[in-house]
């Protein structure tokens, strides 16, 4: 049983002695209030120790007006015991309480008006509204009309009566501990070692506290941050960059020609804005247009500088992937980064115009297309989705192209972003001789696997309730038995 | 997406193995499969791959990678005797042309369909919508040779596909449907693409619309090739995945002579390749004939030639082969992506944090300290939000989308606070206080800055508890301030500080208006901080 509070054992001492009492009595006994007498009472109750019942009483009161009309009479009955044979409106009207009382007459039909002449319909009383008036009763039809008329009022007083059970009798007998309890140990009693005497209350412990959160960062970016931490870890040097691009850097330089699908006002967010093009542009146009040096044919036809220049959103990070290849031509490289990409896309479910891209690179002497999978592999491995598979890909800056897949339960095997090795084509006109390894990955589908989401848009908006009840402890195994 | 509808039966013959077999392979050269129903499959292939946007397509395809037929598949073309002319104005409208007569056909209603996807397909993925190719099928016996492809004055009439009455091409554009859809491809020209027969019948209105005198049905036995473009390139290769998916399927293949040059030309093109190249880039040990054994099952023609050389006949109808590493590809793909020994790389490195992310941690680590959750919001707004809600000017430097999905969306964010005041009214249900912040990245001008808001709402939110936090968050951040005037009308007056570092503007706090306040349907009092984190000492420039 769990421990009684201090005030719980003064009740049924008091009680021991009472047998059964009603909640004001034992506040006087007790030398507290009432209210907290019964909220004692219900902790004991609890116990099975007391009995708490709630007993409602109702009682009626008379308004001002009511109480004239317990001497006088209603209104209508005043006016009624006016009509005679021959009784005319004028007679009447001069009465105080012509107007009530008229009005309740011609209501209930106990009157009519013929001419001027007032007429008493045959055997009509008002005895049963008198009586409803002295002896109310509640819910009966006369007693609930005074109450809407105002006459009455009905009220309610709820009492306590409180009584010992047998094991609250028995309890008692064995004694009752009834020193004193402190709720709070302060500075004085532990200078003055007053609190080795001090009875301490003991708390409730299968009492639930008061709810409080913490401050905390958001459920996404701490996933963001647990892939950080993994890239980081696996010695990867992080990326960051602008959000407006020039179209050279977002798809020139990925030798996505320029009638390309995906260049287009439709998929694309551009600015009216124009950058301008960096050093060696020639090189990267000889690519377009006929291959450069390389075994490449290139696309054919005119490549034009001027589309080259129009500023967009980035479409993607690998915009930033080559210009940090541009900077680094050099071996070793192994980069990544996480950002915002924007898309031309209609908010639904499952899509929103911006969403975060990982991005990766591993550029090195002798790295190839089985280290890109070895790399894939451990990466979903260490994100908690150790099956992995691969299907040949396809897109326009890589050759071999991959779709890694994973399993995930309930779903099957489900698509994870793409990889492949850069072209040369992407490569060549920034002087970088080693193969580039590279990879990226939607990193809000991890999210909506990992955070079970169903909508893609509580990332962005999010519903600060689920915030306060994501826990900062999530680890992937939890997430992925969904 | 080209996603090409594959019956069972047809695949199962041409390929000459059953659906389970090649349904479960399938993927493993490059498709995912979409649907499976009754009599067929729906598969999703790439678009670098328009060859394989047919029946036959995949059938020969998959026969190499079955194992089951490997090696260049050879196709013969003899000459009909039909010859093509150009009208030499076509030069500047649309210059490109392909022809071919295809005989020996047996359509029925299924086929003519299958036809009329593939050709879909390529105009989408080869076509660019039409505008670089486009492909018209006629029924030759309908038509009396030579052809003509002109350029025609716009007043021209004829009876256009699915039309009875005739209509001038200015009309075609205006009234039919396949008029309005690709109008603005050819719009600006002063005369038109037109094809006409020897007797001046129209066959085809490229890149619009074909002829109803033209009309392929199940009756007809010989067909007329056009393609039409911009590049020849194109042109040509799209006319040569439609011929030789047709031989596939039994036509005979017949030449046409446009100026003195025969179409088609399905003959392969060359490629000498390393094989040392190819290891390298796989990282698969092969021997030449090795690489050549796989290179016959993706359908190419290959032979050593020494050690280190792999002679390669390149298909004709293979658009996508630019550069060695792509038939380096398919060596990888017909190796089989589930076959690799995988490995991680050995490249050594030290991992390194970007310093703007280092900052942005150390600001989460601040708020939540002081009791504040993150938000994420979008970067994208409009100037509505950002400015107007906010009573604060809007500015002429902000860069605006040129075609916006929305009026929610027009720009990107130059501040966050705004955003986060929109996020208070997603909550406003939700318990009081409620103490947000968001933290990322906003344009100024072209450039990517990054910027910290945080926000706090219950009943005693004040100035106060906004300059009490705003110099807990400057001071753990190391930026020397002082607090000074604001005329920031989105605060209240003598309720608001801007920050000065140096003398400059970074920051500003203080209480919300309460107009601010009702223009996000907010009911208790806010308090509010923005920070443009350049103002950190040391922060990483651009």
């Amino acid at each position: 049983m769990a421990e009684l509070t201090f005030n719980e054992k003064r009740l049924l001492a008091a009680l021991v002695k009472e047998k059964k009492s009603n909640a004001e009595h034992l506040a006087s006994l007790l030398n507290a209030t009432p209210e907290a007498v019964v909220q004692w009472a219900h902790l004991a109750m609890d116990k099975g120790l007391a009995k708490v019942e709630r007993i409602v009483e109702k009682a009626f009161e008379y308004t001002d007006e009511g109480k004239t009309y317990l001497q006088n009479g209603l209104p209508e009955t005043q006016i009624l015991h006016l009509i005679k044979p021959g009784t005319t409106l004028a007679d009447l009207q001069g009465h105080p309480s012509f107007k009530i009382g008229f009005g309740q007459l011609r209501k209930k039909g106990f009157i009519r008006v013929e001419g001027a002449v007032v007429i008493k319909n045959e055997g009509t009383s008002t005895k049963a509204e008198e009586s409803s008036l002295r002896n109310p009763v509640s819910g009966e039809p006369h007693t609930k009309e005074l109450i809407k008329r105002g006459i009455l009022a009905e009220s309610e007083t709820v009492r306590y009566a409180i009584s010992i059970t047998a094991d609250g009798i028995a309890l008692a007998q064995q004694g009752l501990d009834l020193k004193e309890e402190i709720g709070t140990l302060t500075r004085d009693q532990i200078l003055s070692g007053a609190w080795k005497t001090a009875n301490l209350r003991r708390y409730d412990i299968k009492k639930l506290p008061k709810t409080v959160y913490p401050g905390k960062s958001h459920p996404y970016q701490r996933l963001i941050d647990e892939m950080r931490l993994i890239l980081l870890e696996m010695g990867f040097t992080e990326m960051h960059g602008e959000i407006v691009q020039s179209a050279f850097w977002n798809f020139d330089a990925l030798f996505q020609p320029q009638d390309h699908p995906a260049r287009e006002m439709q998929d694309t967010f551009y600015l009216k804005e124009e950058a301008p093009l960096p050093e060696r542009w020639e090189c990267l146009r000889d690519m377009h247009e006929h291959g450069g040096d390389t075994s490449s044919t290139g696309w054919g036809g005119k490549w034009n500088p001027k589309k080259a220049k129009q500023c967009v959103l980035r479409t993607h990070t690998t915009s930033l992937s080559i210009q940090y290849l541009a900077t680094h031509p050099e071996p070793p490289v192994k980069a990544f980064c996480i950002g915002r990409v924007y898309r031309r896309e209609a908010i639904d479910p499952t899509h929103t115009p911006e969403f975060e891209q990982l991005e990766g690179i591993v550029m090195d002497k002798g790295v190839t297309f089985r280290h890109l999978l070895g790399f894939l592999k451990e990466f979903y491995c260490r994100m908690g989705f150790s099956d992995v598979r691969f299907r040949p890909g396809f897109f326009p800056y890589t050759e071999p192209s991959v779709e890694p897949e994973i399993w995930v339960d309930g779903l099957g095997w489900v698509e994870m972003g793409g990889a492949g090795v850069f072209r040369q084509e992407v490569t060549a006109p920034w002087g970088v001789q080693c193969p580039v390894l590279a990879w990226g990955l939607g990193v809000s589908r991890v999210a909506m696997l990992r955070l079970g989401l169903k909508d893609l848009r509580q990332l962005y908006q999010s519903d600060l309730e689920w915030i306060r009840n994501s826990p900062v402890h999530a680890p992937a195994e939890a997430a992925r038995k969904t | 997406m080209a996603i090409i509808s594959l019956s069972y039966k047809y695949l199962e013959r041409l390929t000459g193995t059953g659906r389970e077999t090649i349904l479960q392979r399938l993927p493993m050269i490059g498709s995912e499969v979409e649907r499976l129903e009754e009599d067929h499959a729906d598969v999703e292939f790439f678009p670098n791959r328009p060859d394989l946007f047919s029946v036959e397509g995949v059938a020969r395809a998959m026969r190499g990678f079955l194992g089951i037929e490997t090696g260049l598949p050879k196709y013969s073309v003899r000459p009909s005797g039909i010859r093509f002319t150009i009208d030499s104005k076509l030069e500047a409208i649309r210059p490109c042309l392909a022809s071919a007569v295809i005989r020996n056909i047996a359509f029925d209603d299924e086929s003519i369909l299958s036809v009329m996807a593939l050709q879909e397909a390529l105009h989408w993925a080869v076509g660019r919508g039409r505008s670089k190719v486009a492909i018209g099928i006629h029924d030759l016996d309908t038509v009396v040779p030579p052809f003509h492809y002109v350029a025609s004055p716009r007043g021209r009439t004829f009876v256009p596909l699915d039309f009875t009455e005739e209509l001038t091409l200015d009309g075609i554009l205006e009234q039919h449907p396949k008029g309005r859809d690709y109008a603005k491809i050819v719009r600006d020209f002063p005369l038109f693409p037109l094809i006409t027969d020897d007797e001046d019948h129209v066959c085809s209105f490229p890149p619009i619309i074909n002829g109803e005198r033209t009309r392929v049905t199940t009756g007809t036995k010989n067909i007329l090739l056009d393609v039409t473009g911009t590049d020849q390139r194109a042109v040509n290769v799209a006319a040569n995945i439609i011929c030789t998916a047709m031989a596939e399927a039994g036509a005979i293949i017949e030449s046409v002579e446009i100026n003195g040059v025969p179409f088609p030309d399905l003959a392969p093109t060359e490629r000498m390749v390393s094989v040392r190249e190819c290891c390298d880039l796989i990282g698969v040990g092969l021997t030449a004939p090795q690489m050549a054994g796989l290179l016959e099952k993706m359908r190419f023609g290959a032979q050593p030639a020494g050690s280190d050389r792999v002679r390669v006949q390149v298909p004709c109808y293979r658009a996508d082969i630019m550069h060695d590493w792509d038939l380096f590809e398919d060596v990888a793909i017909a190796y089989g992506y589930e076959n690799f020994a995988v490995e991680v790389p050995p490249t050594f490195s030290i991992g390194t944090e970007h310093p703007v992310n280092a900052v942005a941690t150390q600001v989460r680590m601040i708020l939540a300290g002081l009791g504040y959750l993150e938000m994420m919001p979008f970067t994208l707004t409009n100037e509505r939000v950002l400015c107007d809600q906010l009573q604060r000017p809007r500015s002429a430097s902000t860069l605006h989308l040129m075609h916006p999905i929305s009026e929610e969306y027009t720009v990107v964010r130059t501040e966050i606070l705004p955003l986060l005041l929109e996020m208070l009214q997603v909550n406003r249900h939700r318990e009081l206080p409620q103490r947000l912040f968001a933290t990322g990245d906003a344009l100024s001008d072209l450039c990517t800055t990054q910027r910290l808001a945080f926000v706090s709402t219950h009943p005693a939110a004040d100035f106060s508890e906004v300059y009490a936090h705003a110099a807990a968050v400057l001071r753990e951040l190391g930026i020397a301030y002082s607090a000074e005037v604001s005329a920031d009308a989105a605060f209240i007056e003598g309720r608001r500080a801007d920050i000065a570092v140096a003398g400059k503007r970074v920051g500003v706090f203080g209480e919300i208006q309460p107009a601010v306040l009702t223009a996000f349907e907010l009911e208790q009092p806010v308090a509010a901080f923005e920070l443009d984190l350049r103002a950190v000492p040391g922060y990483p420039s651009r």
